[in-house]
This record gives C-alpha cells, structure tokens and sequence, in this order.
C-alpha cells in the first residue's frame, strides 16, 4: 500500500515551511506519493483581499512558476525518495459564513483556474484538465471557528463533480462522509511540521499520477491511517 | 561573607567550563591510523520517524570501507520507520538488511530491538548506533582506527545540528556544549570511561565476555554499563575524536524537557553524591543567585550579565572548534542554561522515566522497572503497615 498524503501547504501560501523542505520532511519520513496544493484564494471577499495583501495565496501571475517549482522538486523527490509528488492547489472559497465558504483541492493541475468563478465553472475546468476535485474539510472542525461546510450542504447539487471527500482532515474525522458512502481520502491539510502526524491515505495501486487518479476515483483499494511517529 | 563565596563559586564554575573547553580541543586534535580495516557489522535499532532519518540510513549506506553490512533492527513491521528502512534496502540491497523480531525479552526497548539483529550479523566487529545519527563517509574508517588491540570499546562525540524549532534549538545547544565538554572532561582529565551510546563499537568477544545484551537488558543506560563492564575487564574505552552528527530539526520544548530530564535521572543514578558537582559547569545558574543575595543592584545585574555574555563567547568558541553553526541561537543560551538547571533538580524528587512512549521508574545504577501508577504509596503503606504490624 502506498502511503499518502494530498493536502499539503508551502511557504507559496500559507505554510511555514519552504517547498523544498517540505518535500524532505516527507521524503525522509518514507511517503510514497504527496500532493502540493497551495492555496488559491478567492479576491471577491474581505478574507480574500486579506490574503492577496499579505501574499498567502498563489495568483495568476506566480502560477507558473509555482507549478514549475513543484515540478522541479518531484524530479528530485522521485530520484532521491522514490516519492511521487503531484502539483496542486486547493481553491478557497473564504466568506465570513461557514455555510457560504468551501475549499477545493485540484490535483494534477495544469493551468491556472480563476477561484473567483462559479463552482460548475471550477469543476468543469478541472475535468478539462484531467485533475482531480477532492472536497475538503467539508464538515464541521473540531476548534474551528470558521468552516468549509457550502460543498456538503449542496452535495446534491455538486456531488456528481466531486471525485473524493476528505473523510479525516489531520485530527478530524468527518463520519458522514461514510455514512453517505462517498468516495473517500485522508490528509494532513500540512502547514507546518508537526502536523505530519495525522491522518493519511493508504492507495493499493502503481506509483504513478493516472494509477493514483484512477484508485482515488474508482475508491477501490483505498484506506485510512493515523500516521503517528 | 556569602556573596564573595559565590563570586568565587562562580570564578571557579567559569574556570571548570574553561578546562572543559581545553579538554574538548586535545580531544579533536587526536589522531589515529588504521592498521587493519576489518569487516564490521552496523547494528541500528529503529523505532519510530526520527528528523532526517532516510539521509541518517542513507549516511551509513555511503562508508568509504571496504566491506561492513548495515541491520536495520524493528519491533514490528506496523512501525512507521519500517517504510523508510524498506526504501533504503532497495535502494543498497548489497549493504542492507532489515530485523522485524519482537520475541526476547528485555525491558530497555533499544536493547530487546537490537538481540536478533546481533545474533544474525556476520562480522566479529559490530557497531551500535542510533537512528537519529548521519556520518561522514570517513566514521567507519576513522572509528575503527581508533580500536587498538587492548580497546574493547571505541565510542564517538556528538553534536547536535538542523536545529530549526525552539525545541531543536536548545537541544543542540546543549549537546553543543554541556554533553559534548562533560565527556571530553571526563575522559581527558578525569581517566573515566564514557560511552555513548549514539555509536559503540565492539568486538563479539569482548562484549559476551562481559554477558552480551544479558548485562544490560533490564538498565536504562546500556551504554554507560557497557563501557563499566569493559572497563572493569581491563579493556580501555576510547573516546574517538571523529565528530558524528545527531540530527535534531523540530523538537518540540516539551521532548527536549524530556529527554534532558531522563539524562539527568540517568546521572543522578550513577553518579550518587558526585551529581551535586555538576551546577558548577553552569555559571549562568550559579550567577543567578547574585540577584537575590545582593538586590537586583546595579552591581549584581552587571555580575550576571558579564557572566551570561562570557557563557555565550565560550560557547561560540566552543562551536568553532566543532564546526557547528549556531548563529542567532546563541541568544538562547542563557536561557537553556536556566532551564536545564531547573531540570537539574527533578532527578532529586522524581524518578519516573518516559522513554519513546514506554513509562519506567529507574533505580541504582539505571535499573529499570516497568512504572506502575501509585506504586510508591502503596509501598509506603505498606511498610507502615508492617511497622504498626510488628
């Protein structure tokens, strides 16, 4: 089984720790297969501004060289670890209501995705890249104040984009996900180093981003585990 | 009369942390040429992530020597170290091999690890290390060299580097200082024997000679015991001046308390009466009482702060002779030196250990005894009982 993470934050947004390092932690730690997704924040809102002020969120403008980045650096996660490391970012949707907010992870994205756009828009851009949509933290956290529950609350309505839910998001665990029997994954939604112990997925595939894709889809061969030192 | 008593406490505490520092340089200027590489055996006990542990395995992977193996040795396959030690199997099939065994029995966790990984190495020389250790490609040459015929055990400095948390901070800074200069005292003035247990190399028949792993199954400080035993053989035990590395990047406060807190039972548990010389290597804690015989006079602020600043000059100095880089970090001296000597009292009152998760209550001479809550209360009401009783 391959030990994974998909949820993980860099300098780039709003992370503690450089994108190089970062791919170490994990690298030195064993993973098998990780995904970068740095924030992209949307402007239309005073918590977005917020973020484009103080450059916690990846823009059109340093897309590319993000991607690029992160591109250079699975080379060199895949040579020394034997890591596959997938580019990403998770699109949020900050509005002062929890019921009004969702973030979304895009993994293997290719081009920028304007986060200010509809969420059909999002989403059908995201399958004309061929990425992956994951929704994250969507239920209620423990300690939060603020939630990213917009995504659940029409899941009936958005459900059918979504490819998996975050069933355990670091030390939360979201049981509905279950109940409903949704397509599931596990990550440690990582902005610094002490939160590589949490929650992960475990994927009984190929190393390689389509077997991923296609295991985290199908949600077969798919399991969760409490990573811990 | 009490005041000049500690100027003079803390003139000599300033005088013993300068001979500390001259031992630690005849340390380094040692020297030794290998007369014969024999083929060595790495055991490494693994439990658990340690910060950097693939480059630490890969590190012992890389030994310019002509021929040695390297047994990663685990409890159980389930331990999340089993992944990385699989990685670096693939990656040097020739050099490493992996021990899941948890059959024997042995109460310290490092030692039981490290049983089956014994009985299955191929070389007379073997040699213990930790997990969290990264090495130069010239340890294995030039430890070995330093093991003459009369050696039974040849053990290394270490330093702590990769501080990036608070935490890993002040553990470098301590190991930087306070350990690595005790243990170049003890052994170039003081004639002690020091092992350490981050890197032991040993003979087989040295080591049985002494009872193996049997000796030290049931003691905390394995190490310690086992440089005693060889040393009571007759067998010197060499402090190898090759620096290795202990890697130590985001330790939280809390684990550098912990571990510093466990070492400082440990040397309360050997040492006995002589563990009450040891707040003289510490002229911060000792300077700070000048405060409170003297007011916080101008006289008594300058006193401690002239003392601080010379703690923090040594420490770089010290940092120069090792080549370690402590940079902005050297603010936090002071400040690790005053925690540590709080640390140094808890030892007197508490003898509960917490040890990779595993929960001890520690005796004479590092014997150890699975912690039971409410032991001691129960023990002591039932000697009253006996008493009233009889």
């Amino acid at each position: 089984m391959l030990l994974c993470d998909f949820h993980i934050h860099t300098k780039y947004s709003d992370g503690s720790v450089e994108l190089r390092k970062v791919i170490d932690i994990f690298g030195q730690a064993g993973f098998d297969v990780i995904a970068i997704t740095d924030h992209v924040v949307n402007g239309d809102s005073m918590i977005g501004k917020f973020a484009y002020q103080f450059g916690l969120t990846i823009t059109e403008k340093n897309f590319n060289e993000y991607i690029e980045h992160v591109k250079y650096e699975a080379e060199r996660a895949w040579n020394k670890y034997e890591m596959l490391v997938i580019p990403g970012v998770e699109i949020s949707k900050n509005y002062v209501s929890s019921e009004k907010s969702a973030h979304i992870l895009i993994l293997d994205i290719k081009e920028f995705i304007p986060p200010c756009e509809s969420y059909e828009f999002i989403f059908l851009e995201a399958k004309k890249q061929n990425a992956l949509v994951i929704a994250c933290h969507p239920h209620q956290m423990k300690g939060e104040i603020r939630n990213t529950l917009y995504l659940w609350n029409n899941r009936d309505k958005y459900g059918k984009y979504i490819d998996a839910w975050e069933i355990a998001n670091r030390d939360d665990v979201f049981s509905v996900i279950s109940l409903m029997k949704y397509p599931y994954i596990a990550n440690s939604d990582f902005h610094k180093p002490s939160h590589l112990y949490s929650w992960k997925t475990l994927l009984n595939c190929d190393k390689n981003i389509e077997s991923v894709k296609k295991c985290i889809k199908l949600n077969k061969g798919v399991a969760i585990t409490l990573f811990r030192g | 009369m009490i005041l000049w008593l500690l100027i003079g406490l803390i003139s000599m505490s300033l005088m013993v942390y300068a001979l500390q520092i001259m031992a630690l340089r005849k340390k380094i200027r040692e020297n030794y040429t290998a007369i014969e590489l024999p083929p060595v055996s790495i055991i490494k006990p693994l439990k658990g992530i340690d910060d950097n542990l693939f480059d630490n395995l890969e590190s012992f992977c890389r030994q310019d020597y002509p021929k040695y193996e390297l047994i990663l040795s685990l409890q159980h396959k389930d331990d999340p170290a089993y992944r990385v030690a699989e990685k670096i199997r693939n990656k040097y099939p020739n050099i490493v091999k992996i021990v899941v065994d948890n059959s024997h029995k042995a109460l310290n966790p490092k030692v039981k690890n490290m049983i089956q990984a014994y009985e299955i190495s191929s070389y007379d020389y073997f040699l213990i290390s930790d997990s969290n250790v990264f090495v130069e490609p010239d340890y294995l040459r030039k430890t070995v060299a330093a093991m003459s015929k009369d050696t039974g055990l040849v053990t290394n400095l270490i330093m702590g580097v990769g501080g990036k948390s608070l935490g890993a901070k002040l553990e470098n800074l301590q190991l930087n200082s306070f350990i690595i200069l005790s243990v170049c005292f003890l052994d170039k003035f003081l004639r002690m024997p020091c092992s350490i247990g981050k890197s032991m190399l040993m003979r087989k028949k040295d080591f049985e000679e002494i009872g193996g792993f049997n000796s030290v199954k049931d003691v905390l400080a394995e190490d310690y015991i086992i440089g005693k035993l060889m040393h009571e053989k007759g067998k010197k035990v060499v402090l190898c001046s090759h620096v290795i590395k202990n890697v130590n990047e985001y330790w939280s406060i809390k684990r550098f308390f912990n571990r510093h807190t466990r070492w400082a039972k440990i040397r309360w548990k050997i040492a006995g009466l002589k563990y009450f010389t040891e707040p003289l290597g510490n002229p911060v804690f000792i300077s700070s009482f000048l405060p409170l015989l003297d007011g916080f006079s101008r006289i008594s602020i300058i006193g401690v702060l002239t003392v601080m600043s010379l703690k923090v000059m040594f420490d770089l100095y010290v940092s120069r002779i090792i080549k370690s880089e402590i940079g902005l970090s050297s603010i936090l001296i002071p400040f690790k030196d005053l925690l540590t000597a709080f640390m140094w009292f808890i030892p007197l009152f508490n003898c509960k250990i917490n040890w990779r998760d595993n929960l001890y209550t520690i005796g004479r001479n590092t014997i150890i005894m699975p912690y039971e809550k409410g032991k001691s209360i129960r023990l002591i009401f039932n000697k009253l009982k006996a008493a009233f009783a009889s």
